[in-house]
């Protein structure tokens, strides 16, 4: 007969394996806050057992378990700067998990691992201007990163930020966006594909805000977070600014299993988007055949 | 290291001796073939065999395996509580007999991609407790074979021991203290004289003929083969026939790629996390959240299969991804191989280069 | 802690056997409940209670009188979820749709009763109403069942494996039926069964429906190679589909002869001899 063969598993007991724990087993975290952020998003801070800094760099993610549910990447909302005993996750509600997160509510645990991956490299971008387009949901490891600079303002030059969203609805952090925009160091543009009867503010693609702006091509970095759809036109309008591929940086989004660049699904050309990336600079991408 | 003998009469007492102290795997008979399987009996290993449908990476690697164990549960407030023990799967001391040389170069990628980087405990504490018993191939297993072509027809230093069947004995070259130790233990061996040696020089040499090469190019060629034909109308062809069955993955020795999913108890509280082979070649592997599928067509899952076998783990790792041992074309339905494979982006590139041979 | 959902059953045209996979899950899961109240079960329990949140609906829609039951089932239920292949794709009662009704019905009940039993081309009941989840398989798994279940329980939307059936297959380290001469539609056949048919030798027969990439044409030249003729591969193809083909219309990958029996146009002179049917009864 065939399929008669002896079962694989001879062996499931549990053990600990030289007192060591493993990289798949995530860190039981509480969250402290939950408040909802849009129709489609939500931002929870967590805390680390013993109130433990994160220690993660704007752009870099977590993988969040929920045991019974799975597990997957999420951005760090938080700035390094505003990071202390708790980080913040804006978490959209996308997929299976990200669904039962939505239910949390403050006092329930979640699991954490990380935090995986490169995130923006801000040796590299102090000193320069600024210019970061971010396109939905990527607002929020934007913010990561804007909140960096703001809360390091002296150290970078020109902040600006060119803000895309599909409609005035999902327009992330709009009490934010309403003090930056009260502040004389950071310039900000926002933009909708599809306004409402509400909506003064600009209309279409975000690459429409950019013959609104001017910088130096000499001292600034571009970045941008967002859908492929998304990034691949930003990028050609900051080509147009003068920048040249390694001054511009994005971040992409893959499938993510395991955060540990063994699982495969994030693998861009060679690389694994969870270890190498997901930031890039368009340099680097731009030798992945897969990656634009 | 040192080469001894072992008469071929004594392979029973060698396998039972060991039995005693190991879970012994290896190449046993089935209705259809062979596969690697506890041998319950000694008689029931078989050195010779062409090939099984899966490589021996199954114990390096389970099909299922389980990572950790949750319990969660309310606390007094109402809050979700969650605990988690890790468990390490089917670590035990293991003799893998009978390796071919081509999955023997599987283990030594499988190696660089658990251990490299980030450690991989669970693979770890498996590995660390399994050793490797080799066996010389001295004929090709089929017609699907190309191990000649991949140079994989010679072990690479992943074995404790490794055995040549020589007339009436096996040479058996030790390959780490753990095989040397392992020999002087269980097995009734004796140092190979300068007779033995010989005639195992002249069993290898004679070895080669018996193998045929199946590509138009060098294995060195590849990863700028691939480069150049990333954008050639043969993927084209092949998504068209591919049945995105993902076999040609889930048989090959050096694919590691691997899904999570939770388990959970009936009580809807306990349960385990667990890590299950996976293919690039299904349709939700790259798959995102916000819908966008990274390598929706099948042509492009195939063409990445293909850069991962010939360039880019060669990018990351040094080795090829591919070790010439036929498996996928064996299990492919609609006969797409990677000799033919690479063979029409050869040809393509030819008739791109000079249209008027076409 | 808050009240169990309300579970029911009900069965339309089917062999119950899905039914009878949900009381084996029982008797080695009897945990699941703690979980849930069965509250309307005609195959395994006499009480009954007309109110409930999940429907669990066997068998395939049949004739007319079964709409108006699925509708009065979906209107009071919350979630419906078509239970195996009869309810999930049509089932092997989709089978008589290549040949005029009423000619089947002569065959089956012969000429003096053929009216007494109303009967019209079988459909799978989201054709009827909305279904929020589907247990395929004929019968169902068990396991699978049981996962299904929990997913919605934890308020997660279920979710079928979508690859081909080789992929458990080929973890099985079974050896291919095709490849041993056996005809098999694994190949186009979505995965979750874990390849229960093929470990013990016997080809799938597509019972839990098509994956999502079918790759029909070269499914047909795997058959061919078997020798078997159009019509054989055809009657392969619709033996638990037909309803998923039909939908398909002039785009159903069948022979030209098969595409006929899409619209039930089949000679009679194509069903199966008294004897050879009765062999099978």
């Amino acid at each position: 007969m065939l399929g008669t063969m002896t079962p694989l598993e001879t062996t499931t007991t549990p053990r600990k394996y030289n007192g060591t724990s493993s990289i798949y087993l995530p860190t039981v975290a509480t969250i402290t806050n939950a408040y909802t952020e849009t129709a489609m998003e939500k931002v929870f801070t967590v805390r680390l057992p013993g109130g433990e800094n994160l220690n993660h760099n704007p752009g870099q993610f977590v993988m969040v378990s929920i045991p019974g549910v799975g597990e997957a990447p999420i951005s760090v909302m938080s700035s390094p700067s505003r990071t202390g005993e708790t980080f913040d996750l804006c978490i959209r509600k996308a997929g299976d998990l990200t669904g039962v997160l939505h239910d949390l509510v403050p006092g329930d645990q979640i699991g954490i691992r990380g935090p995986f991956g490169r995130g923006f490299p801000l040796e590299v971008f102090k000193g320069k201007d600024i210019l970061v387009a971010p396109g939905g949901l990527g607002m929020a490891p934007a913010r990561s990163l804007i909140d960096e600079i703001l809360d390091n303002r002296d150290q970078y030059g020109r902040l600006i930020v060119l803000y895309g969203a599909r409609n005035p609805a999902e327009i992330l952090f709009r009490d934010t966006l309403r003090e930056w925009r009260g502040r004389d160091d950071i310039d900000l543009l926002v933009t909708v594909d599809h306004p409402d009867e509400s909506w003064v503010g600009h209309i279409g693609v975000i690459t429409r805000l950019f013959p609104r702006v001017q910088i130096n091509p000499f001292n600034t970095v571009g970045i941008t977070i967002g859908p492929p759809i998304m990034y691949r036109f930003v990028i050609i309008e900051m080509l147009g600014k003068g920048l040249n591929p390694t001054q511009i940086w994005m971040s992409f989004e893959r499938r993510m299993k395991c955060g540990v660049g063994k699982c495969g699904h994030c693998q861009v050309n060679h690389r694994y988007s969870c270890q190498d990336g997901p930031a890039w600079t368009y340099a680097e991408a731009l030798a992945f055949e897969e990656a634009l | 290291m040192t080469l001894y003998i072992l008469p071929k009469e004594q392979l029973p007492v060698f396998v039972d001796k060991l039995k005693a102290d190991f879970r012994v795997v290896g190449p046993v008979k089935t209705e259809t073939g062979f596969a690697f399987d506890d041998i319950k009996q000694a008689e029931q290993l078989k050195l010779d065999y062409p090939t099984t449908i899966l490589p021996p990476k199954k114990y390096f690697l389970p099909q299922r395996e389980v990572l950790f164990n949750y319990h969660t549960s309310i606390n007094e407030k109402g809050a979700r509580q969650i605990d988690t023990e890790p468990v390490f799967q089917d670590v035990q001391p293991t003799i893998i007999f009978g390796v071919h040389t081509c999955d023997m170069t599987g283990i030594s990628l499988y190696d660089k991609v658990f251990l490299e980087g980030f450690k991989d405990e669970h693979y770890l504490a498996r590995r660390e407790q399994i050793l490797i018993i080799g066996i010389e191939c001295l004929k090709p297993c089929d017609d699907a074979s190309f191990c000649k072509d991949m140079g994989t027809l010679t072990a690479p230093p992943v074995y404790d021991l490794h055995m040549t069947e020589v007339e009436s004995r096996y040479l058996i070259d030790t390959g780490s203290e753990k095989g040397e130790e392992l020999l002087q233990k269980y097995g009734e061996v004796k140092l190979a004289t300068t007779d033995d040696i010989r005639d195992l020089s002249r069993t290898l040499s004679a070895k080669w003929p018996r193998f045929r090469h199946r590509l138009k190019m060098s294995r060195d060629q590849l990863p700028s083969l691939l480069t150049i034909n990333y954008g050639a109308i043969t993927w084209d062809h092949l998504g068209e026939r591919c049945l995105a069955c993902g076999s040609c993955t889930n048989v090959c020795p050096t694919c590691f790629c691997f899904d999570v999913q939770d388990e959970l108890d009936i009580n809807m509280q306990d349960g385990q996390r667990t890590r299950l082979w996976d293919s690039c070649q299904l349709h939700e592997f790259a798959l995102v959240a916000g819908g966008h599928n990274f390598r929706e067509s099948k042509a492009s899952r195939i063409r990445h299969r293909f850069m991962r076998k010939g360039k880019y783990i060669h990018q990351v790792h040094d080795i090829l991804g591919c070790t010439g041992c036929g498996r996928c074309e064996r299990a492919c339905l609609v006969n797409i191989t990677i000799p033919g494979t690479l063979n029409a982006l050869h040809d393509e590139m030819q008739l791109d280069a000079n249209p008027a041979a076409g | 802690m808050p009240a169990k959902p309300k579970i029911a059953f009900f069965d339309f045209s089917s062999c119950e056997g899905c039914q009878l996979t949900v009381i084996d899950a029982l008797q080695t899961h009897l945990g699941l409940l703690d979980q849930v109240e069965i509250v309307q079960f005609r195959e395994a329990m006499t009480e009954k209670q007309d109110t409930y949140q999940i429907a669990f609906v066997e068998g395939s829609c049949t004739r007319e009188a079964d709409e108006d039951r699925l509708r009065a089932i979906r209107k009071q239920a919350a979630v419906v979820v078509a239970l195996g292949a009869c309810a999930h794709l049509g089932g092997v009662n989709s089978m008589k749709n290549r040949w005029a009704i009423g000619n089947v019905q002569t065959y089956v009940y012969g000429e003096k009763n053929k009216e007494t039993y109303p009967s019209y081309p079988a459909r799978p009941i989201s054709a009827v109403i909305n279904v929020d989840a589907a247990i395929p398989g004929c019968p169902i798994d068990r396991f699978e069942f049981l996962h299904i279940v929990q997913m919605m329980l934890q308020g997660r939307v279920p979710k079928l494996p979508d690859y081909p059936l080789c992929v458990e297959c080929k973890l099985s380290e079974n050896a291919c039926l095709n490849t041993l001469g056996k005809p098999c539609l694994g190949p186009i056949t979505r995965a979750g069964c874990n390849a229960i048919c093929t470990t013990y030798g016997d080809g799938c027969e597509g019972c839990r429906g098509f994956a999502p990439e079918p790759n029909f044409e070269y499914m047909r030249e795997i058959l061919r190679g078997h020798g078997l003729s159009e019509t054989e591969i055809d009657a392969r193809f619709t033996m638990f589909n037909h309803y998923q083909l039909q939908q398909m219309g002039e785009d159903a990958p069948l022979s030209p002869e098969g595409l006929q029996s899409l619209n039930g146009e089949l000679p009679t002179s194509t069903f199966a001899a008294p004897k050879e049917a009765e062999g099978h009864g």
